[in-house]
């Protein structure tokens, strides 16, 4: 899958990001990893598996991140697919490969992941009420009906590649990317994934107070747009 | 004059001379300068005629004049507020975007396009390490 670039916002992540590079190689040669500031040897890892290494010079956020990671893969010759993905070891690459054939067989452009039609292997309730009250969120204020708001686990053609302008640094950019796909009318699919929830990603997934930062934003944004 | 009006009208006058003289006085918008220079006035006048404070804030039915000063400061301060919101965040964007450009011209330059399309074709497995660092057999730059 030469015409693939998966692009992988990575922060201090040095413990996991080897493995998950080495996995998305095996089907895939182009991993794009963009190290946001990371303070451990992130960069390092990214090297010696063999990811592109894309560098912030500080610390702009995982949106910001996305933002650079796919303008570097739009500059890999013959890439006409994209996958966002997750540098801790919470996606799977073979959800990425069947939602890559969902692009190929249907006219959408982008093709999202959802936990919600698959499963959350080991999310406690409180993070499942947490995230389908995003949802009910999302679907009011985007105008766009999903059944899993916040998914990492995207993937899109280079049309979306081309016109996708992330402006949100932080983690608010999952609504902003969802807004941006009601806005420039991407046609959209949502596919069924596992995610993994491992203790090493929910220490480092974002705390559930933050809901209220990205509720707060959107509708700031809504307010400003 | 009261001591307590002198040190007030100098503090003024200070704040005033740097507005003016800070280089970067021309990008400011002639009107925010011009409702400056109004403020400006408005406060030495207030300082010496304090009474006239209290005319006004009777005026527009304010009880007192300290009241109506608190609720000008407020206002004022929202609007700073707001302002310096919009500016950090418009200064934010431009330094990430110079920072993307900065990030990915430095990728560029460790892998190459040339190059690039070489590695795209013989990376069918990992080639740890072998991907960056030969800055001699990097491509000229476009």
């Amino acid at each position: 899958m030469r015409d693939v670039a998966f692009v992988v916002p990575v922060y201090n992540e040095a413990e996991v990001i080897g493995s998950v590079i080495r996995g998305v190689l095996e089907t895939c040669p182009h991993v794009v990893c963009v190290n946001d500031g990371s303070s451990d040897d992130s960069a390092d890892r990214i090297l010696e598996a063999g990811g592109y290494l894309v560098n912030h010079p500080i610390n702009m956020g995982q949106g910001a991140a996305l933002q650079t990671g796919i303008e570097f893969a739009r500059l890999l010759p013959g890439v006409t697919r994209f996958v966002t993905f997750d540098a801790d070891g919470q996606h799977r690459v073979e959800d990425a490969v069947r939602m890559l054939r969902v692009l190929d067989s249907t006219d959408v452009d982008i093709v999202l992941g959802s936990r919600f039609l698959g499963e959350a292997i080991g999310a406690s309730r409180a993070k499942r009420m947490l995230l389908k009250a995003a949802v009910r969120f999302s679907n009011l204020t985007s105008g766009i009906r999903l059944t899993d708001a916040h998914n990492g686990l995207r993937v899109f053609n280079r049309h979306v590649a081309d016109t996708l302008r992330i402006t949100a640094p932080d983690m608010t950019h999952a609504s902003e990317i969802i807004e941006l796909i009601a806005h420039n009318k991407y046609r959209f699919v949502e596919v069924a994934v596992t995610i993994d929830y491992s203790d090493y990603s929910v220490a480092k997934g974002q705390p559930a107070v933050n809901a209220v930062n990205i509720a707060v934003d959107t509708l700031l944004r809504k307010v400003s747009r | 004059m009261i001591l307590i009006q002198v040190i007030l009208i100098l503090a003024f006058a200070a704040i005033f001379l740097v507005a003016l003289r800070s280089r970067s006085a021309h990008s400011v918008n002639a009107w925010k300068k011009i409702a400056f220079a109004v403020l400006m006035v408005v406060l030495v006048i207030a300082v010496l005629a304090p009474s006239m404070v209290g005319v006004v804030a009777q005026a527009i039915g304010v009880g007192r004049g300290t009241d109506l000063v608190l609720y000008l400061v407020s206002v004022t301060f929202a609007f700073y507020v707001v302002n310096q919101y919009l500016h950090a965040q418009e200064a934010r964007n431009q330094l990430h975007q110079l920072a993307r450009r900065i990030a990915i011209i430095e990728a560029q330059e460790r892998y190459g396009m040339e190059r690039l399309t070489v590695l795209a074709s013989t990376r069918t497995t990992p080639a740890p390490g072998t991907t960056a660092e030969q800055p001699e057999t990097l491509p000229p730059h476009a």
